[in-house]
């Protein structure tokens, strides 16, 4: 390992290493700071999860309670986002297996629509529209395709997660994973692309 | 992993690029260059990997100030309870230690009183051995009832 390389190993451990040993004293400034640095991330994630706001919104709240409720567990050898992202994950389908016992899917179809949020940023109105009208298509896009094909796609794509990373915060194998990301682009692209003609 | 060269040269970009070893990496570059249809689909897959990214899905301010206050909240009921069960605990071992030290002063004592009663010795062992351990016991069954109802509804609140 190169000392470049191993600079920044050192220097991840010890920010997992702090984070670590802050959720084991239940710091509440150290969780302050965690839940606006990873409040995006999260949410989107659970947005595409659930593709429902007010259920994302729940589940968001509730994996930061759990956080801190199981933060003596989190292992510094991982990144903290891996952690979160499975805490995220295991709360809502925890959840909705209880609410409703089929597989993520059967609630997806039963929502009316995705209510993701609308940007904040307006410089015209053409680009509003544009903007609108992309967020659209992805939405309806990522919708369309199965839940564990969606969260493949999220979490390597938009949040940028290795593939190891996502097999340890969906517990499946990283074959699996490949697979996932290999079906649920496929049955994306086409979508996108009917979407656009 | 398949033999169809499409077939792989799809699954790989789907991997996406910092995920794949530098020959497979070279591999796909040589099969982009001479197929079109797999052309198409890293440019087509590079472009929706583009799309998502520029999507803005923010939280708003509300919902992360009152996460931040649930949670602080939270904390002060964990911290709170944490302190109730250090005093059962010193407590329990406060009247461990007062029960071992006592127990034989008092079992003479008692023996003492029988023997000016006239009590025989097996009537008044039996006497002191309820009078001693059944207040323990009946709070012990009430602590236990106690806890498991707890339990109950912890889990009832969490599931």
């Amino acid at each position: 390992m190169n000392a470049a390389a191993c600079y920044f190993v050192n220097g991840m451990e010890s920010e997992t290493s702090a984070i670590a040993r802050g959720l084991h004293r239940r710091d509440p400034e150290l969780l302050d700071r965690l839940i606006e640095q990873y409040q995006h991330r999260l949410l989107r994630y659970l947005l595409y999860l659930t593709s429902n706001r007010e259920l994302a919104e729940d589940m968001f709240q509730e994996t930061w309670i759990r956080v801190l409720e199981r933060g003596h567990q989190y292992n510094p050898k991982y990144e903290f986002s891996t952690w979160l992202f499975s805490i995220a994950r295991n709360l809502t389908v925890d959840y909705l297996r209880k609410k409703r016992p089929v597989s993520l899917d059967g609630l997806l179809d039963a929502e009316e629509g995705v209510s993701l949020d609308p940007p904040d940023l307006r410089p015209s109105a053409l680009e509003l529209v544009a903007q609108q009208e992309q967020r659209e298509r992805i939405s309806a896009a990522l919708v369309g395709i199965a839940a564990e094909y969606r969260e493949a796609i999220v979490l390597r794509f938009q949040e940028g997660l290795a593939l190891e990373e996502i097999a340890a915060v969906t517990g499946a194998p990283l074959g699996t994973i490949k697979s996932r990301l290999y079906r649920g682009l496929n049955a994306l692209l086409p979508r996108l692309k009917g979407a656009q003609a | 992993m398949t033999h169809d060269p499409h077939q792989q040269a799809q699954e790989l970009i789907a991997c996406g690029e910092h995920d794949v070893s530098d020959s497979q990496q070279a591999w796909l570059r040589i099969h982009l260059h001479g197929c079109a249809s797999c052309r198409d689909y890293a440019q087509a897959a590079e472009q929706f990997v583009r799309s998502l990214r520029s999507v803005p899905v923010v939280a708003d301010l509300a919902l992360v100030r009152t996460t931040q206050m649930r949670v602080r909240l939270r904390s002060r009921e964990l911290q709170q309870r944490r302190e109730r069960m250090w005093l059962v605990w010193m407590s329990c071992i406060l009247v461990g230690l007062s029960v071992a030290i006592t127990t034989p002063f008092l079992w003479r004592g008692w023996g003492w009183l029988a023997e000016r009663a006239h009590v025989s010795s097996p009537v008044w062992q039996v006497e002191f051995m309820i009078f001693w351990f059944a207040p323990a016991i009946a709070a012990s069954l009430l602590f236990l009832a106690r806890g498991i109802h707890l339990t109950d509804a912890n889990g009832t609140s969490q599931g």
